[in-house]
């Protein structure tokens, strides 16, 4: 059973690709949802692991996470409908979030189009 | 080590210094016109495979294929040398040592350095037999993240013992970035290469000529910035950059910045001349679309614009495109200039005997947004010409269509999907002329494990792209 030592609790959070493929996690507190996800040996796409490129870009559709510090890839517009920095961010609750790597495609789109 | 023992012939061999008029054997070659004519054609060549930004679970690679049309493997990926770790975006990498450092005896070229530049891990790899590649050391991104440094870019081996790489941010990701050191003995970080940043706030490439004491460096933006995509707000706000900088080679410190205003909206490779006695370059400022040339004059450093590209409407796109002038190369004879137009989809070849005045010669079209031909032996091309590398002759110049993996999702989604390719077009400098090799390419879709992006190319015993003479 995780959640022993640190101050917070383990969280159920539930993973969607857009494909339409599922995984369940267990993050345990104080950790993040990039290193419970390698911990269980489930993929997810990740870069600098400190906040600064937006790869491992995910969308909270469902509970509450905290950013371990600023996410500074992420612009204001993008945090007020929801997405986070699975590499920085600790889950509050159960929580669902939308992954892979097309999320963060969406992010910026093409200025031309 | 000496690379006299070298298998593979990619690597010429001591002979070859016979003539050298120093009487020192190392690494390289003592003129760009010895590098042209004696090295022999290129067997292989190593290429970067990315996995950063794809669904593929898997780190990048550095790739090894094939470019021998004598070999039963030709234009085949024969090896891959997977990173430890997921999530580098290897980008650019360089040798320990080049023609840089031919008089230092002893020294061979070797290794490779390969940054990740996500991640801020920096690779050490033995490329001592070309075809066995493998992982001699990795710095860990703590070690550079004390420096305050990150995202690791160009890798030039220096006179002098060291390797100077240029880093695009600060220990967040944020401005300005600066210059790590390694040595070249043990590549431990000696540091920051620079005594004085000066007025620069914002790093890219850089190219130097030992001669005239002179390097000048571009800018990109903050990694915080362009990693997550391009964002035209950010244009909006200045924080992509518009300006060069002209650094004193031997005390290490800032001396100019040549800003280039709307002219030179994101000024990204840059290549000086291979015959050392120049001092000028060029320059690809992506956004704007230009070429610029810059040049040293009365003992001050100047610009112009000596190539002006417009923008073109698409029938599906709002806005008129910019071509994006993503990559750039000058021939070792220093006749001809090539760039990649990458949301375009052209590579052009330009006459540059005149440098001041280009001549556009020739050009090849594929992939891209505005290109007929999309299919090259039944593959499709994913992306456009972006990361350029020519054969040391100049007869033939091989291109991937991968930019950087954000970039890619955001203008080219379907390369996250599919990976992206190697092309080739034959050229012949004599005709001022090129020719899509409809029979070469190797799909990087197609890669062991997965999908994956390629981006950069270097030749085993150097190219036009990492050699500079003293
Ligand atoms: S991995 Fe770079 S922001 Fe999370």
């Amino acid at each position: 059973m995780l959640g022993q030592d640190g101050g917070g609790e383990t969280h159920a959070v539930s993973l969607r690709w857009r494909d339409g493929r599922e995984e369940s996690l267990s993050v345990g507190p104080d950790e993040t949802v990039v290193d419970a996800a390698g911990a269980a040996g489930v993929g997810l796409p990740y870069g600098c692991l400190y906040g600064a490129c937006g790869t491992c870009t995910g969308k909270l559709l469902s509970g509450d996470v905290e950013h371990a510090a600023e996410p500074r890839a992420l612009k204001p517009r993008h945090r007020d409908v929801g997405y986070v920095l699975l590499c920085l961010a600790e889950p509050r609750s159960a929580c669902r979030i939308e992954v892979g790597a097309r999320v963060q495609a969406d992010l910026v789109p093409n200025p031309w189009k | 080590m000496s690379d006299a023992e070298t298998p593979d012939s990619d690597t010429h061999s001591h002979a070859d210094h016979a003539d050298h008029e120093h009487g020192v054997s190392g690494p390289g070659y003592t003129t760009p016109a010895a590098m042209r004519t004696e090295s022999g054609r290129e067997q292989t060549a190593f290429v970067m495979g990315l996995r950063v930004g794809m669904d593929v679970d898997g780190p990048d690679f550095v790739g090894v294929v094939d470019v021998d049309p004598d070999s039963p493997t030709y234009a085949e990926l024969i090896d891959t040398v997977e990173m430890p770790n997921k999530g580098d975006e290897l980008h650019h990498f360089g040798w320990n040592a080049c023609s840089s450092s031919c008089h230092a005896e002893g020294m061979a070229r070797d290794h490779l350095i390969v940054p990740g530049q996500r991640s801020s891990r920096i690779h050490i790899l033995d490329a001592s037999d070309p075809r066995e590649l493998s992982i001699e050391k990795v710095i860990e991104p703590e070690e550079v993240f004390e420096h305050d440094l990150s995202a690791p870019h160009t890798v030039h081996c220096v006179p002098g013992g060291k390797i100077v790489i240029s880093m695009l941010g600060n220990s967040d990701g944020e401005l300005p970035g600066g210059f790590l050191q390694l040595d070249q003995e043990d590549f431990s970080i000696d540091g920051h290469w620079e005594t004085d940043l000066g007025e620069m706030e914002m790093n890219y490439d850089y190219w130097y000529q030992p001669r005239h004491n002179v390097m000048i460096s571009s800018e990109w933006a903050a990694p915080k910035t362009y990693y997550p995509g391009f964002d035209l707000d950010d244009v909006e706000a200045g924080k992509y950059g518009d300006s060069i900088h002209i650094w004193n080679w031997e005390t290490r410190e800032h001396e100019a910045t040549l800003t280039f205003g709307e002219e030179g909206l994101i000024p990204l490779e840059v290549r000086m001349s291979h015959n050392p006695e120049e001092t000028q370059g060029y320059v690809g400022a992506a956004l704007s679309s230009n070429v610029i040339r810059f040049f040293e004059e009365e003992g001050g450093w100047d610009w112009e614009v000596v190539i002006d590209l417009d923008s073109r409407d698409h029938p599906d796109w709002d806005m008129p495109v910019p071509p994006l002038i993503t990559d750039l190369l000058v021939s070792l004879d220093d006749q001809y200039l090539f760039f990649a137009n990458w949301l375009h989809g052209d590579v052009r070849m330009y006459d540059v005997s005149d440098s001041a005045n280009p001549r556009l010669v020739d050009r090849v079209w594929a992939g891209g947004n505005f290109g007929d031909r999309q299919e090259v032996a039944g593959h499709e091309i994913h992306g456009a010409p972006q990361m350029l590398q020519l054969s040391r002759d100049g007869k033939r110049l091989y291109w991937t269509t991968s930019l950087f993996s954000s970039w890619d999702n955001q203008f080219y989604p379907e390369i996250g999907e599919h990976g992206s390719l190697m092309l080739k077009a034959d050229v012949y400098p004599d005709e001022g002329r090129m020719e899509l090799d409809e029979e070469f390419v190797v799909d990087f879709g197609d890669a062991p494990g997965g999908p994956a992006r390629a981006h950069e190319i270097r030749w085993p015993g150097g190219d036009c792209t990492s050699d500079v003479w003293q």
